[in-house]
């Protein structure tokens, strides 16, 4: 190993543990790495902005910009409030109800949308919903942001794990969709059932204040209806699009982006407000991780470390599947998992293609994924949108601990994991 | 016209003080803000109406508007009866404003430096303290905006001289 993949190796680690402490911010860390990267020479401009293996990853970053402003667009619609009371009126006000209703519309909202802007749309209106009930908001949250978590693994556009694992992949939205969303479905089934003993206390029905829910006016809160219809129809149109992608050979990222640029047109709305909701802080942290991990990939190091991997794991891809589930869930649950799914997806992408293009090799990406996307779950800083929940929760005078979180969140991460286990032996190594 | 000419008592309200008691404060004077004194009854910070209304409003229907166009009038009305459960503290406790130091004039400060003040305070009140710190009354935004319309109002006639001396003359 050569002395500049040492120096890489030790910038690498030393920025991520940062980027897991939260010593600065994630932002700082991942831009330092990538500035340290490119002063000892594991990386220049060429590799860092043009390289596919080596640089920042332009799929991902106009992906979830083109989703950004179309989130951006739609939140002004006011529909996700209009859909929570609408459900929460359905459910008769009955608390364990009013739950899965708002666990469902988490779940599928967060299959076709980023969950960081699922949780930010739907955590409002619940605060609002448990207040009218005279409840403790805190078991409502926390099952929205693990059904959001949960539900987003079932599209290659849900969760960002899966955003980058497409692209390194060359996965299709239509994979996504046939390998992770029969499994979501029935991890999703089997949470809802979970959430009636997990947050049992939380069930208690008053006749007066259910009357209080039934009291609002879920209407009044679409402001524009003209909008909301032309940003649904935009919004279908890009579902369709990405359905369609790998058959018209486009990209996701054209196809999130062109919803957009089409969605601005049609909205007539000011940059003010559909550029609001772009988490800028996030795609420039993408970029600073992708230019620390292409650096590795320049200097040899993922390929070392793939070479050793393919030896360890030989012909046992079920083995590899199985340690790459279980490590991937407890890794994503103590870092944030879209930094370890940025690091891991090179070397998972060299065993899937020493195994030759085989159906077992090939599903150690859904490994990798379900067990990142739900490996989030298990603690307050597993997955961005936890980070977010917990901090809408504090300012609305409801802390969430860390503790608290956790001990939630081991017990769905443990089962779901665990469920997903037989799913990859059934399905792909039986 | 000085800041001590335009200064007028206004009441104070304390940390203590109930949202529902600092909002009929501003109701009855036509304050657009509150000023807080401590226990010693000297003002210490400006609040301006617009952050008062934060007691009233949920955190969360401030983060999304569109939620506040789902409460009926009966919901509403239990949001302003809240206003008895909360004090003027729960403003100052909240990460949401900034405390920052009591914007103030001196005794001698002309209207432009008393319209700076407020300007870039975004306070719609001022105190008026000398050099020493002694406070002797408040300036309100409308009783600053009343001098500033009467300067101007005496200035007319020689702006109409100067305006026809131009080059139409």
């Amino acid at each position: 190993m050569t002395v500049q993949a040492i120096l890489a190796i030790a910038v690498f680690v030393i920025a991520y543990v940062f980027i897991a402490t939260e010593k600065i911010p994630r932002v700082a860390a991942a831009l330092g790495g990538a500035a340290l990267m490119v002063i000892i020479g594991a990386t220049g401009a060429d590799e860092a902005f043009f390289g596919e293996e080596t640089g920042i990853d332009w799929n991902v970053i106009f992906l979830l910009l083109g989703m950004m402003i179309i989130v951006g667009v739609l939140r002004q619609t006011g529909v996700f409030e209009f859909l929570a009371i609408w459900a929460a009126k359905r459910a008769r006000a009955k608390p364990y109800r009013v739950m899965v209703m708002l666990v469902l519309i988490t779940a599928v909202a967060s299959a076709a949308l980023d969950n960081v802007t699922t949780v930010l749309l739907v955590a409002p209106v619940t605060l609002l919903i448990c207040e009218r009930l005279g409840t403790n908001p805190v078991p409502y949250l926390l099952a929205e942001v693990m059904a959001s978590n949960i539900g987003g693994a079932a599209t290659l556009i849900g969760d960002p794990p899966n955003i980058i694992i497409a692209s390194r992949s060359d996965l299709s939205f239509n994979d996504f969709l046939v390998n992770m969303a029969p499994i979501v479905v029935l991890l999703l089934a089997v949470f809802v059932v979970m959430c009636r003993f997990l947050f049992r206390k939380a069930f208690v029905y008053h006749a007066d204040r259910a009357e209080r829910v039934m009291a609002l006016q879920e209407r009044e809160a679409i402001t524009d209806p003209a909008l909301l219809w032309r940003s649904l129809g935009v919004l279908a149109l890009v579902l369709v699009g990405f359905v369609a992608h790998s058959a018209l050979h486009v990209e996701p990222s054209i196809v999130a982006m062109l919803g957009a640029g089409l969605l601005v047109a049609v909205s007539g709305l000011t940059s003010g407000k559909y550029l609001g909701d772009v988490e800028w802080e996030t795609l420039v942290f993408f970029a600073g991780l992708f230019i620390m991990v292409g650096s590795l990939v320049n200097v040899g190091v993922i390929g070392q470390l793939g070479e050793a991997a393919t030896d360890a794991v030989g012909d046992n891809y079920f083995a590899a599947a199985s340690g790459l589930l279980f490590g991937s869930a407890i890794l994503s649950g103590i870092v944030d998992n879209i930094p370890y799914v940025a690091t891991m997806a090179p070397l998972v992408a060299g065993l899937v293609a020493s195994s030759g293009g085989s159906t077992q090799g090939g599903a150690l990406w859904w490994a990798l994924a379900l067990g990142a996307d739900l490996g989030g779950n298990a603690t307050a800083v597993g997955a961005s949108a936890n980070v977010v929940v917990t901090g809408i929760a504090a300012r609305n005078g409801h802390p969430i601990s860390f503790w608290t979180f956790t001990r939630y969140g081991v017990v769905v991460t443990g089962v779901t994991v665990l469920l997903s286990w037989p799913y990859l032996w059934l399905r792909y190594y039986l | 016209m000085h800041a001590s000419e335009l200064a007028e008592q206004v009441p104070t309200v304390t940390r203590e003080t109930t949202a529902l008691e600092a909002a009929r404060v501003i109701a009855e004077h036509r304050l657009g803000g509150l000023i807080v004194a401590n226990d010693a009854g000297v003002p210490v910070a400006v609040v301006p109406g617009t952050q008062v209304l934060k007691l009233f409003v949920p955190r969360y229907v401030r983060e999304d508007a569109s939620l506040a166009h789902v409460y009926d009038e009966a919901g509403a009305d239990e949001l302003c009866a809240a206003l008895e459960d909360k004090t003027v503290a729960a403003l100052f406790d909240s990460d949401e404003i900034t405390t920052q130091s009591l914007p103030s004039v001196l005794p001698e400060d002309t209207l432009v430096e008393i319209a700076a003040v407020m300007v870039e305070a975004h306070s719609p009140l001022v105190v008026v303290r000398d050099r020493g710190g002694s406070y002797s009354g408040v300036i309100t935004f409308a009783r600053a905006m009343a001098a500033i319309a009467a300067a101007a109002a005496r200035r007319q006639p020689t702006t109409d001289t100067a305006d026809s001396d131009g080059p139409d003359a």
